[in-house]
């Protein structure tokens, strides 16, 4: 074992902090990425988890599927631009509803004319709707349940069957149904009899081959009156709630992020004043300035990886279902802060490097030797 | 035993600028140290001492004058290649600080064939600092840190660390000032038969007289002006 190593074995308590201050970091880190990325799915999994690549909204929809209308002309005007290949018209409604033997919850019904089109991209369990007043439903719902719509007083009961379920489709936190524009407009006047028929709010639609998601949003919303196309990614994020919830998050992280390199560069800035007699002892030895850099570097290394290390294996048995499924392990999202913090840290010790390097062996000579 | 001597300065000056002002630490010194010679180096304090070693010990360029070291012409060396000619050639005991302090006595001695990279011959490294430290009084004292040994067993193992890598010349500045008188002539009874079982060539820096019966010769130093 070489003297970097063994520095740090016998003065095994200090690193042991650092590492341990890392690994608090890195995990508070990984936790509130997994709340905020949790947070976001339930908001929004519907919209990124459904199969259409282009949204169009009315523009006083304000991007929420729910208070968006388009009119017959709309949807039309919409479908000619060049460019749109498939289009679907898309109704979405937020009923109470009631599975036998449990109580009456809230539930958004989203009905598409074309199941190519905002349904979502994979099933975990059973199949698609093959018949009427058949859904899937969000993993709030069990396969095989009929889940009933309360009707408004001038309404009449009716249920539908779900027949699939899909992971992480739940839109603004409420649980979702699936099912085809019939049944979503059969569910509409069975709760109130005066709805009138063929209301659109949504159309999801598919480009045609070889065409750019974001041109053909550009075009349609220079051609269209009112109309605010978005690519499914775009709708994603920046559906109304979503980026104030990633901008809080930023601030905690940008905060996290920077104590991380704080703490290791002050630590190491000390440690290499608290020993600069034996550096300079070592330089008048004949170690040259690379050798005593490398080895701070290898410790710097050594303790942000364990730190790190340590983090995520603290990490990954909670994100397996922990906070009731809202953490969930996301490798890339590990891997990017785990290289982030790695790159912050060992960045952090420029200053001790500066130091090292300028350390002039002559001093050794001297009494009493300072830096 | 080689005929090289270990040690040749010629003409050699040091001028420091202090805040515009020249102090002239060395001034035209003329020296030649024997291989296996053991030199003694007495002068009053400022007088140039610390200096002359360091020239000598590759830690110190001169600003004027010619220096060979076992051979070597080290006078135009850069920073570089000074440390590693101080690596690969010459031994130093320094005045203050010797040891590293959370390396054990072994280990301090091990460290210098670790700076040398010569990780691949380790058995042969351990041999010689175990055969070195016997040779001091340290066997039993090897694993012991320099917070745990007496101010005489440090300087005991500072000398070991000064041979390890087999020197041609060892500087010893001032190797008994923080010693008692006993163990300070303990302590240079071991240098003298250290150097002399090798065959190796040595500076000692002292003030205190009773050493120089140890040396061969004893030359002195006044103003930065060597007088042999
Ligand atoms: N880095 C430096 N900068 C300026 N002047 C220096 C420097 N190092 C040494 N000197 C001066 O050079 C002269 C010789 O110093 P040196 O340390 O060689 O003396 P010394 O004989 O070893 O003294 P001592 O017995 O006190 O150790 C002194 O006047 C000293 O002040
Ligand atoms: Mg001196």
């Amino acid at each position: 074992m070489n003297i970097t190593l063994r520095e740090m074995r016998r003065s095994w308590g200090r690193f042991v902090l650092l590492a341990g201050s890392v690994t608090l970091l890195a995990f508070l880190i990984l936790f509130q990425q997994a709340i905020q990325d949790g947070l976001i799915t339930a908001f929004i999994g519907a919209i990124r988890n459904q199969n259409a690549p282009v949204l169009v909204y009315s523009l006083e929809g304000q991007r929420t599927p729910q208070a968006s209308f388009l009119s017959p002309q709309q949807v039309k005007d919409i479908s000619s631009v060049p460019g749109v290949g498939i289009t679907a018209r898309v109704q979405q409604s937020t009923y109470s509803v009631k599975v036998a033997g449990s109580d009456v919850d809230d539930a958004s019904v989203i009905g598409t004319a074309d199941p190519r089109l905002f349904f979502p991209r994979q099933l975990s369990q059973g199949r698609s709707p093959s018949a009427p007043d058949e859904a899937i439903g969000s993993s709030d719902f069990n396969l095989g349940d009929v889940v009933e719509i309360i009707p408004s007083p001038r309404g009449t009961p009716m249920s539908v069957k779900v027949v699939g379920i899909a992971e992480n489709v739940r839109l603004y936190v409420t649980a979702t149904l699936f099912t085809d524009i019939d049944t979503s407009t059969r569910i509409a006047q069975a709760y109130n009899p005066n709805t009138p028929a063929g209301l659109t709010n949504v159309v999801a639609l598919i480009p045609d081959k070889g065409l750019d998601a974001d041109e053909l949003t550009e075009s349609i919303n220079s051609s269209v009156d009112d109309v605010d196309a978005l690519t499914r990614e775009q709708a994603a994020a920046t559906a109304p709630g979503v980026a104030q919830v990633v901008q809080s998050f930023q601030v905690i992280f940008l905060l996290y992020a920077l104590v991380v390199p704080l703490v290791t560069g002050l630590f190491f800035l000390i440690l290499t004043l608290q020993k600069a007699q034996a550096l300079t002892l070592l330089r008048a030895m004949g170690a040259q300035p690379s050798f005593l850099a490398r080895s701070l570097l290898i410790q710097a290394a050594v303790v942000l990886i364990a730190g790190i290390s340590i983090a995520v294996l603290l990490f990954l048995p909670l994100s397996q279902g922990g906070l009731g499924g809202l953490l969930s392990f996301n490798g890339r999202t590990v891997a990017t802060w785990s290289a982030v913090l790695m790159t912050l840290g060992l960045a952090s010790t420029a200053a001790s490097l500066r130091m090292v390097l300028r350390i002039d062996p002559i001093k050794a000579t001297a009494p009493g030797i300072e830096i | 035993m080689s005929l090289t001597p270990a040690l040749e300065l010629k003409g050699v000056r040091k001028v420091y600028d202090v805040a515009g002002q020249e102090v002239v630490a060395l001034d035209h010194a003329d020296l030649v140290v024997g291989a296996d010679e053991i030199v003694v180096l007495v002068g009053p304090s400022g007088s140039g001492k610390t200096t002359l070693c360091s020239i000598a010990g590759a830690l110190l360029s001169a600003s004027e004058g010619t220096v060979i070291v076992d051979g070597n012409d080290i006078t135009s060396f850069n920073a570089k290649q000074l440390t590693t000619f101080r690596r690969n050639k010459v031994g130093f005991v320094f005045q203050t600080v010797n040891l590293v302090p959370f390396l054990t006595a072994r280990e301090n001695l091990l460290v210098v064939d670790e700076l040398a990279g010569r990780s691949g011959n380790r058995k042969a490294a351990l041999k010689r600092a175990d055969q070195l430290l016997g040779e001091l009084g340290l066997a039993d004292r090897r694993n012991n840190l320099p917070s745990q040994l007496s101010g005489g067993q440090r300087q005991r193992v500072a000398i070991g660390r000064s041979l390890m890598n087999n020197p041609g010349l060892v500087m010893f500045d001032e190797p008994t000032s923080a010693l008692d008188s006993k163990t300070g002539e303990h302590v240079v009874d071991l240098i003298h038969h250290e150097m002399k079982e090798r065959g190796t060539a040595a500076i000692i820096v002292t003030h205190d007289t009773r050493i120089t019966k140890f040396a061969d010769r004893t030359v002195r130093i006044d103003d930065g002006v060597v007088s042999t």
